[in-house]
């Protein structure tokens, strides 16, 4: 099927207009090195893009699998010369082929029947936790139990986390966190795969004296839908997610993953349309939403560490920025400012702290080689400059970076900030906090 | 052109199969490729019929033979950066990319040079370079992305060209496949060299019709340990360009000299403001390097230049922060020019120095009689000058008057002793006004020359001579 006419958006002209052509996008690429073809750089789809509107197209498979081909780290878009908003481009255009020529049946089940829904997520978790044992070979690392992915499936020498029996959320008592001034918004990864960074995030966050409610009938943030063109299963755990989020009218929300929190401050807004009580919803939830490390900051909960705080070596911990929420959202200080409070010395600003650790949701599934490509390059930049621990703030960075460590050096550990916070806090013999 | 025609193949099955041969998955002809080596930056656009990644000299020499036996268009493209159209497939054919190209091949710290393969980032091999202490001074205006072999083809200038010349200053030597899929090598690794005709020059700045480059000689420099940065506030074009003078007379040589008109000023203050003393008709922006001593003390001299000359203000900086503040206003014109209207004819004249000020004086009349919006902003120290009349594109009549202004600067250009083109090159922009500048005989030479290396004419046809006739299999 040819793409002709299928790209329609009206606003997309706009934005693609601002394309110069000059180049610039193709010196930050994540992916431009590992391709190096044109293809894969943001002129070369605003290129596709344009030729798909005026009609000058190509076949619409082709086509939608160069726009798939993308991490949306967004590097592009903020090195712009002339700020040319090329996830938004890219994004329409995935879900303008979308929803002309459908997407892979797998994400269809995925986000249309599994994340739109809280149960059938937890569902889901259970199955996989137990078709896991019949996975080969534990590998026993720092950070937990991996199991290794067969191989020919397309992900030869993945790790994948061992799933545990009880999610975060599962493992709170009935009535526990039910109400309170502050919500928070665990996301799935860090309730179903990493329970103890959820339960780490609720401590810390809890530590604040504030009283803080868990956002339990939460589906999916959206943004693994959207950015694979399925606005319609985006838009529907979107609309669920501020109606209810409004409804508990907390005084802030906290999210402790920065692709979630990016869903609800911006992306929301293009999902769901002006004038209708759903955007009214999302605006009363984007002005509340707020990353881990700010509402920490904010918090007074840091004032609390006892000085000099318990850490590692000098130098040890570095922190990884997430795209998403360092550089979409411009929340890069806030973690650093964290850590040095929580673990003093012991963080240092780590190599190649910026660069994408490759996961880009989707797109690890899609190309599991070229995504460990460019995520062992990074860890072992991080290692390279003296980091042995590698915090970061961002579920799918933690789930890129773990299986990376356990790809390339098994000492290394890979830990969400609130994990540091809490130990900060909760000194080893789990005493309680000190006052 | 209708989109049917757009993406109809030109090329012979043959031709395409026999490149599969060699290229095997670096050839390309799926149309999505193909649509993303249709453009450059000046925005025009035409379709290849396939692209391929050449690895190595030896792949570049077959597709050369291949392309003669099947007649078809060879067009070498680095990073596809360019302002004239050097790197696009107007007779379609075949795009051959550098990209793979891109090794540093050796950086010798004892005799100060570097080989390099043309697909090489012009910053990377700056970057390397200064690693041994050593400097390569081309600075494009594209050079985080554009590639040496690019640089070469259209021997471009930059910022620093005042003190340090062009890319054609720093090329030794070269190896390039010719026309003729011979392997030729050229200049030398040395200081000096005087054997012969200087086939090296020819090569640079022939825009990929005489050879494609394979690899590079280039030479370097010690790198300087220190730079100062003025920027100067005037209250008019006349008094800027007094102080460019008044700089020259003083004989200090800066490395950079940059003027930028009231026009280029706002477009940026509407973008990234930044306080202007009041008044302010133009700036200019200076900088020295070398020992810290002699750059401050340069610093001093230019200062007062600028002050002789009426400065409403001077602002200098000599850290790399201070200094990158200094330099935002400049670096930003260009892509700010494309918020204040979406076309822009980007012209790079070049008069002598002396004839700056009664360049400018003309721009602005012209502006005025054609009724175009004309941002000038340039290198003041080597007389470049970049015009840019912004249109809106949709508008036929202002595009009628806008094209008849270029016209009516690149004759002035000429009439004043100057060149068309500083730094972008002839390719299809300039190829009209080719011999307005190099007259009859420049021609009829230059294409002698171009039949001894490309005798079927199968290097990047259509580029520089207006009339150059389609090679078609």
């Amino acid at each position: 099927m040819r793409a002709k006419a299928i790209v329609k958006d009206a606003d997309l002209k706009a934005l693609t207009g601002l394309c110069a052509k000059c180049g610039t996008c193709r010196t930050v690429c994540t992916l431009y090195p590992e391709r190096k073809a044109e293809i894969a750089v943001a002129r070369g789809k605003i290129a596709l893009v344009e030729a798909a509107m005026s009609g000058e197209d190509g076949d619409a498979e082709a086509v939608q699998e160069a726009l798939t081909d993308c991490l949306l780290c967004g590097r592009c878009e903020r090195a712009c010369p002339n700020q040319v908003l090329v996830e938004e481009i890219v994004m329409k255009g995935r879900a303008d082929l979308a929803e002309e020529i459908g997407i892979p049946a797998w994400k269809r089940v995925l986000f249309g029947k599994v994340m739109t829904s809280p149960s059938a997520t937890e569902i889901a978790r259970k199955a996989a936790a137990a078709g896991q044992r019949l996975l080969p070979g534990k590998i026993p690392t720092a950070s937990g139990l991996h199991y290794r992915f067969p191989d020919g499936l397309g992900g030869e020498g993945r790790t994948v986390p061992k799933l545990p029996a009880k999610g975060f959320l599962e493992s709170l008592g009935k009535g526990e966190a039910a109400a309170g001034e502050v919500m928070l918004f665990v996301g799935c990864v860090f309730d179903h795969v990493f329970p103890q960074v959820g339960r780490a995030a609720y401590e810390t966050v809890k530590a604040s004296g504030k009283s803080v409610a868990v956002f339990r009938d939460a589906a999916c943030c959206g943004l693994p839908a959207m950015v694979s063109g399925d606005r319609r299963s985006a838009a529907e755990c979107a609309e669920a997610n501020v109606r209810r989020l409004r409804a508990a009218e907390p005084g802030s929300i906290v999210f402790p993953c920065g692709s979630c929190l990016l869903m609800f401050r911006r992306n929301v807004f293009s999902l769901l349309p002006k004038g209708t009580p759903s955007y009214d919803d999302a605006v009363f939830v984007a002005d509340r939403a707020t990353d881990y490390a700010s509402f920490l900051l904010s918090s007074g909960v840091l004032d609390r560490i006892p000085d000099p705080p318990p850490g590692e070596k000098v130098g040890e911990i570095g922190y990884h920025d997430p795209c998403h929420l360092t550089g979409t959202l411009g929340k890069g200080p806030e973690a650093r400012e964290v850590l040095s409070r929580a673990v003093g010395p012991a963080f240092a600003e780590m190599a190649g702290a910026d660069l994408c650790c490759g996961y880009g949701g989707t797109f690890n599934v899609r190309d599991y080689p070229t995504s460990a490509r460019i995520g062992e390059n990074k860890v072992s930049v991080a290692a390279r400059g003296g980091t042995r621990v590698i915090s970061t703030a961002c579920s799918g960075c933690v789930l890129q970076m773990r299986d990376m460590v356990a790809r390339t050096d098994p000492s290394l550990r890979v830990v969400h900030i609130a994990e540091l916070v809490h130990q900060a806090l909760f000194r080893g013999d789990g005493s309680g906090l000190r006052r | 052109m209708g989109a049917d025609a757009w993406y109809t193949f030109l090329m012979n099955p043959e031709a395409l199969s026999a490149l599969g041969n060699l290229f095997g998955e670096r050839l390309r002809t799926t149309l999505e490729t193909r649509i993303c080596y249709s453009f450059d930056a000046t925005g025009k656009k035409f379709l290849p019929d396939a692209v391929i990644y050449p690895i190595n000299a030896e792949e570049v020499r077959q597709t050369v033979l291949l392309a003669n036996r099947h007649r078809f268009p060879v067009v070498p493209r680095g990073a596809g950066s360019g302002f004239s159209g050097g790197s696009l497939p107007v007779h379609g054919g075949v795009v051959l990319s550098t990209e793979r190209m891109d090794r540093i091949v050796a950086i010798d710290t004892e005799n100060l040079y570097a080989v390099v393969e043309p697909g090489v980032v012009t910053e990377t091999l700056k970057v390397e370079a200064k690693k041994h202490g050593l400097f390569y001074p081309p600075d494009p205006a594209s050079l985080k992305f554009s590639t040496i072999g690019g640089n070469i083809a259209e021997c471009s200038g930059g910022m620093s060209a005042v003190k340090y010349g062009v890319t054609r200053d720093y090329v030794l030597g070269l190896e390039a496949v010719l026309g003729t899929g011979e392997l030729l090598r050229t200049g030398v690794a040395t200081a000096k060299g005087v054997v012969g005709y200087d086939l090296t020059r020819m090569i640079v700045g022939s825009e990929g019709t005489l050879g494609i480059v394979t690899r590079a000689t280039l030479r370097l420099l010690p790198h300087p340990e220190a730079a100062v940065t003025l920027l100067a506030f005037f209250s008019g074009n006349g008094d800027a360009v007094g102080a460019v003078n008044a700089v020259v007379a003083a004989r200090v040589t800066p490395s950079a000299m940059e003027i930028m008109d009231r026009t280029a000023i706002d477009c940026v203050q509407a973008n990234a403001p930044m306080s202007l003393p009041e008044g302010t008709g133009s700036a200019l922006l200076l900088e020295v390097d070398g020992t810290p001593d002699f750059a401050a003390r340069e610093a001093d001299r230019l200062e007062e230049a600028c002050r002789a000359c009426g400065a409403l203000a001077v602002r200098r900086a000599s850290d790399a922060v201070g200094r990158d503040d200094l330099w935002k206003l400049r670096r930003s014109i260009s892509p700010a020019l494309r918020r204040v209207a979406p076309v822009k004819l980007n012209e790079d004249i070049v008069v002598p120095r002396s004839r700056l000020a009664d360049m400018f004086a003309f721009l602005r009349d012209l502006s005025g009689r054609k009724n175009v919006r004309i941002v000038n902003f340039g290198h003041a120290g080597d007389g470049n000058i970049h015009v840019n009349i912004m249109i809106s594109g949709t508008d036929a009549d202002e595009t009628r008057r806008a094209d008849e202004a270029v016209e009516e600067v690149f004759r002035k250009t000429v009439e004043m002793g100057g060149t068309i083109s500083g730094e972008h090159g002839v390719g299809i922009s300039k190829a009209p006004f080719f011999e307005m500048e190099v007259g009859p005989l420049g021609v009829a030479v230059m294409k002698r020359l171009k039949g001894c290396f490309d005798p079927n004419g199968i290097l990047n046809p259509g580029k520089i001579f207006l009339e150059e006739a389609a090679v078609r299999g």
